[in-house]
């Protein structure tokens, strides 16, 4: 008998604990529970807008005057990747350690932080050069040249610029998209500026990397390995018919939100 | 005395209630953040909230592919070299453990974020995992699909049930104790035909199977996407389009930070700040990717069935050919004109017949009612603030489901399956 009258208790005043933390605001508009939440949209009357195909036809316009040779090319890195790249960075991943990996990586990224720092200045970034400027300092000294990166965990997170952003801030147009071969989608200031930079890096041979590579063809394969390591970007990922296109819109606009900031 | 009375009396009362309809997870105690649908959809789970997950190095696991439709090969255009076969993942225990199939959502691969997500959480928790494409995924539409006409549930078990036997046949030694299955979105729909289908196939008898989000009206969802890319947008200028609207507010989001930091923080940090996207914003966004995926599913349909609507029958495709004009035309095509173009047509061929109610019915969770019901092995979970949802879907799954509907009040659709809640109800579900 208690018990019974117990229960009665507790459902009584689970109900009241229920409905005191309804928010009054909010009523349920259906006896289920469904909230509806395309009833808090405002459609257009005649649900008969053309937006999205205004947005993506306007986006598809994109200087593509190589398309043929562009695609092809597509199509030979999609394959080096699956047949060639892919499973020696696989082999990479399985023959290493984690921290020999990351040690790699920034290594490599620390050796890039120097034409980003000369990009920076070139566009007279004051702020961005000067954090460069320490996290080159911290990792090359405390770092040991570069293999550990104690500067992004100290607030100094690694930013990148290169010449095809330099070009871009002084107003360079894109140019002709270019599908690279191996090195993916470019357009022709941005290969030109990977040109620039790669000579720059020659001629200022940081940390005697540069020399020491072209003895060692092998320093070159691993900077390969590690720069596919740390991609993300899988060819087939967005998983289209139109992939080519796609792809091609994102990188455009990347590299516009890349020299914008 | 009294205190174990008491006690025994509320235990009592939870199980009675819980014995009577479906879980409802209240607001208050669930403790989700993210209470707009359109931002949960977008954003997921903040990425303190989500559930500690291995490494990608630490999971053993690689990529296969299935030779299933061998025919493809041949009629396939050249620039299809790569989905000719179907590729899946699998991550294996190095002991013998279960086996979990995770079917993708709508338009996505096997490896789209949230089934590898899946895949994280179960190989944690002790199970051999293969993650499946969708039936309306570009790789699997060409390479696996009999018909490569997605969108009639039960041919698109049918596809996928061989996938399965297939990959199972390719990894003959791996110790597997017990089959179980989940899918979300529209995964989760085929789940339960895959489900159904294993009643009278026998290969697996699923032990469990768990339908995360799926659509209960397959038609009221894709009606509900397809309004979405109809909102009124703010900000939409003759010269300013919908796409470069969010990428001015990201660029500008970007420059306040002061620099470009991708990484699963950015959605919700990005709606945290002055350039936070509207409702309608939100709804255009969701909306236009599941346009790509119609667009994607509609020329590729075409394409391998020859129909001539958006590609003209043996036009000829090199790895050079420029698709663009006719993704041009593939991009006007929403999940209604695929149906009504497309799916209708075939089945009515093949069916001798019958309206779109028909097809609605035969195609939605409608057709699986009373296996629902009296499947003690098969439960869902589902949001009340779900986008893909229409009045009535939850009245439907709380008759069919009982007790074995599990309904957050928020989340949208699929935003809270990365949420540590979810995930502990997930797993605990399947270990019974």
């Amino acid at each position: 008998m208690v018990k019974k009258l117990l229960l009665i208790a507790t459902l009584i005043a689970s109900s009241q604990v229920l409905a005191e933390e309804t928010p009054p605001t909010q009523p349920v508009v259906d006896p289920d529970g469904f909230t509806e939440p395309l009833k808090t949209l405002k459609f257009n009357p005649g649900l008969d807008q053309r937006e999205f195909e205004r947005a993506t036809l306007t986006a598809l316009n994109i200087y593509d005057p190589l398309e043929p040779m562009n695609r092809r090319i597509y199509h030979f890195n999609y394959r080096f990747d699956q047949w060639v790249f892919l499973p020696v960075v696989n082999g990479y991943r399985y023959i290493t350690p984690q921290f020999v990996r990351s040690g790699v990586s920034n290594f490599f990224s620390n050796l890039g932080d120097v034409p980003n720092l000369l990009n920076s200045l070139l566009q007279l970034k004051g702020q961005r050069s000067m954090e460069i400027t320490a996290r080159l300092l911290l990792n090359t000294t405390i770092g040991v040249a570069g293999l550990w990166d104690p500067a992004t965990m100290m607030g100094l997170p690694h930013q990148s610029e290169d010449f095809g952003q330099t070009l871009g801030f002084y107003g360079v147009p894109e140019g002709p998209y270019l599908m690279l071969p191996i090195l993916g989608p470019s357009n022709l200031r941005d290969t030109s500026g990977l040109v620039v930079d790669y000579s720059a890096e020659n001629w200022i041979n940081f940390l005697n990397v540069a020399e020491v590579s072209s003895n060692h063809p092998e320093v070159w394969v691993l900077r390969a390995v590690d720069k596919r390591y740390t991609t993300k970007f899988r060819y087939g990922q967005m998983n289209s018919p139109f992939e080519y296109e796609k792809v091609r819109y994102v990188y455009t606009e990347a590299r516009k939100l890349q020299v914008a900031e | 005395m009294l205190r174990t009375l008491r006690l025994a009396a509320l235990l009592g009362g939870l199980l009675l209630s819980a014995a009577a309809s479906a879980r409802d997870v209240d607001a208050a105690t669930y403790g989700y953040p993210l209470t707009n649908p359109f931002e949960a959809t977008i954003a997921t789970t903040p990425p303190e909230l989500r559930p500690e997950l291995p490494h990608d190095d630490d999971i053993n696991q690689a990529d296969y592919s299935l030779n299933v439709r061998p025919e493809r090969a041949f009629t396939l255009p050249d620039n299809f070299w790569a989905v000719k076969k179907l590729g899946y993942r699998l991550a294996r225990q190095d002991h013998p453990a279960p086996l979990i199939f995770l079917i993708a959502g709508t338009g996505a691969r096997y490896d789209a974020s949230l089934n590898d997500y899946l895949k994280k959480l179960y190989y944690k928790a002790g199970y051999h995992v293969v993650q499946l494409s969708s039936p309306t995924s570009f790789d699997f539409i060409s390479a696996a699909s009999r018909f490569a006409t997605p969108g009639i549930s039960t041919e698109d078990a049918e596809d996928l049930y061989r996938v399965m036997q297939g990959v199972r046949a390719q990894h003959p030694r791996l110790p597997v104790t017990d089959y179980y299955l989940t899918g979300y979105s529209l995964g989760a729909l085929d789940a339960a035909f895959v489900s159904h289908l294993d009643e009278t196939r026998r290969s697996f008898n699923f032990k469990r199977v768990l339908l995360l989000n799926p659509p209960v009206n397959l038609y009221t969802s894709i009606n509900n996407l397809d309004k979405l890319v109809q909102t009124q947008v703010k900000g939409i200028t003759s010269t300013t389009t919908f796409y470069e609207l969010v990428l001015n507010k990201l660029t500008r989001y970007f420059q306040q930070k002061g620099y470009i930091d991708l990484n699963d923080a950015l959605l919700y940090d990005f709606q945290q700040s002055r350039q936070h996207l509207s409702n309608e914003q939100m709804a255009m966004l969701i909306g236009t990717s599941f346009r790509f995926s119609s667009a994607d599913i509609a020329f590729t349909s075409d394409l391998i069935n020859r129909r001539g609507l958006i590609i003209p029958p043996k036009y000829p495709i090199t790895e050079s050919t420029s698709l663009e004009p006719f993704f041009r035309r593939a991009l006007q095509c929403d999940f209604d004109c695929y149906l009504t173009e497309q799916v209708i047509p075939m089945w009515r061929a093949r069916t001798d017949g019958g309206s779109l109610l028909q097809l609605v019915d035969q195609v939605s969770l409608y057709a699986l009612k009373d296996y629902l019901k009296n499947s003690p092995k098969i439960a869902v979970m589902h949001n009340a603030d779900d986008v893909i949802l229409g009045p009535g879907d939850i009245g439907f799954l709380r008759n069919t489901f009982g007790e074995r509907l599990t309904l957050y009040p928020h989340g949208g659709h699929c935003g809270n399956i990365n949420y540590r809640v979810n995930s502990d109800a997930m797993l605990e579900f399947f270990r019974g």
